[in-house]
């Protein structure tokens, strides 16, 4: 209990720094961009991202049949958490026009073509558990 | 209709997946910190305690693992905070009871900070990564930085808070019922060991697919690295000469490496001035905040021969850019004395060129990208 309640403090303390940082190394002007974007970020999470894959799974719940469910479940959090991660990179919005060394290579391209491999993969996995299961009734 | 706690009926939301995945966010978060805190302080102008120059590979490793850690916490925290999205939807305690109101406040209030600092850390540090800076006044070092102590701050309440929960949940079976929610019922399409591997294994693939800019072998796999690693002698380019403004004056016949002492000019060197001295040639890494880094084989002159003897002083280091935050950098004196740090010359057997800095530029071991000064023209001690 004593453990819990020192760790509060200590993790209270660095916040306190953090947000002490942010005010003195940052001007009034800048303060309101940080804040719009620490709530954006939330806003980006918890509305928009988790109302997606709410909706995603249901739709998934509704209309897969149950042996595409498992392999479908996999490719989305495989490849869905990559693709978020890729984000920078497949929209390219760094890139210079001076610096080919930088952003340089076919990201929406390999994507696409990764993603056609991923749903396959998913089809053939599906038709694999649907075969077992019609082989082997319970 | 407003979603309850008990509109989610997945077996898999549960506290046995969020600990089990949250062990290695933690891991990650923890890892991206302690990283972040070598780089701030690498990047210091002074270091109350020297900054070692050994390994000259150590900000390449240092620097890589904060990048690394931070895209595989992506799946892992998107899954950590799928698994716990119902909690966002529990009801409030009733008004009549301020002292749980109070505590129920403070700690969805805590959530809610590391949820945002989390997300805001990782969405910034991989637009960086990638030179995309889409805010407009804000200082990403400096807010990256503050953020960072937000974060860790908040993640070492949350632990606090949970611990019960969490040694509870890790200590028994993951299919355990006792912490589920009561509506938590319906079988998913996986098992929940199922889905925490998944989860794992998505965090593994995110780092194989972007690794290849830091870890050479990983390259042809890494296919949404942000660089593939090619750039001129093999070593790719974070800055322009043309983004630099010095196109112009590092290729005019004007050039000219001065060397001040103490306030009074030492010498005035040319290219071929440059040329003529004792050429060294040494193999270091250019490592950059931005979390790619390559091996070069640099040469040129040794920084103790250009400051004839002088020892145990920082050299300021000019580059030729007209602005900017690193036009001016300072090079601590355990670094200007390393035997290996050179003004260099030539990268792989050529010529450097212009967007590695020619005529000439810095590399020294152990040392962020952002401080190996290119396009140098003047270096000061004072004794």
């Amino acid at each position: 209990m004593r453990a819990r309640g020192g760790l509060v403090v200590v993790g209270a303390l660095l916040m306190a720094y953090g947000g002490w940082l942010l005010l003195s190394r940052q001007d009034p002007g800048q303060w309101l961009e940080v804040l719009v974007w620490l709530a954006a970020a939330i806003v980006a999470h918890d509305v928009v991202l988790s109302g997606l894959l709410i909706g995603v799974c249901l739709l998934g719940s509704r209309l897969l049949p149950s042996p595409w469910r498992a392999p479908a479940t996999i490719a989305l959090v495989v490849w869905g958490g990559l693709t978020v991660a890729a984000i920078p990179v497949l929209t390219r919005l760094g890139a210079r026009a001076d610096n080919p060394t930088l952003l340089d290579r076919p990201y929406v391209a390999t994507w696409c073509v990764l993603s056609i491999i991923v749903a396959l993969a998913v089809l053939a996995a599906g038709r694999v558990r649907a075969r077992a299961r019609a082989d082997d009734p319970v | 209709m407003r979603p309850t706690p008990a509109s989610f009926t997945s077996r898999l939301r549960s506290p046995a997946v969020a600990a089990r995945v949250g062990v290695w966010l933690g891991i990650c978060f923890g890892t991206c910190f302690l990283t972040g805190l070598v780089s701030h302080y690498a990047q210091l102008p002074t270091h109350p305690v020297p900054f070692p120059t050994s390994p000259s590979w150590g900000y390449r490793l240092t620097q890589g693992l904060h990048v690394v850690t931070g895209t595989a916490a992506v799946p892992l925290l998107l899954v950590k905070l799928w698994s716990v999205l119902p909690r966002l939807f529990e009801s409030l305690p009733p008004l009549g009871d301020p002292r749980r109101l109070v505590l129920t406040a403070l700690e969805r209030g805590s959530i809610a900070v590391l949820v945002s600092a989390a997300v805001f850390q990782l969405a910034t540090g991989l637009a960086n990564s990638s030179q995309w800076y889409p805010w407009s006044t804000f200082s990403f070092r400096a807010v990256h930085y503050a953020v960072a102590w937000v974060a860790i701050g908040a993640l070492l309440v949350h632990i606090a808070v949970k611990l019960p929960v969490i040694r509870d949940v890790l200590t028994s079976d993951i299919d355990d019922t006792a912490h589920d929610r009561p509506s938590a019922t319906v079988r998913g399409p996986l098992s929940r060991r199922a889905l925490v591997r998944t989860t794992f294994a998505a965090a593994g693939v995110a780092v194989l697919a972007t690794a290849g800019g830091t870890v050479p072998w990983l390259r042809r796999v890494s296919v949404f690295a942000v660089r593939t690693g090619d750039g001129p002698g093999g070593v790719p380019i974070n800055k322009s000469a043309l983004a630099a403004g010095v196109e112009d004056t590092a290729t005019s016949p004007d050039w000219r490496l001065e060397v001040v002492v103490d306030g009074a000019v030492l010498r005035t060197l040319s290219y071929d001035d440059l040329r003529a001295m004792p050429q060294h040639v040494e193999s270091l890494p250019i490592a950059c905040v931005e979390g790619w880094s390559a091996q070069g084989t640099w040469s040129g002159v040794r920084m103790g021969d250009l400051l004839d003897g002088v020892t145990g002083a920082d050299v300021q280091v000019t580059s030729l850019q007209p602005s900017g935050p690193y036009r001016r950098t300072t090079l601590p004196a355990n670094f200007a004395d390393d035997r290996r740090t050179l003004i260099a010359l030539d990268l792989a057997g050529e010529p450097l060129s212009l967007d590695h800095g020619y005529p000439c530029r810095l590399i020294a071991p152990n040392r962020p990208g952002v401080l190996q000064t290119k396009w140098v023209t003047r270096l000061e001690v004072s004794t």
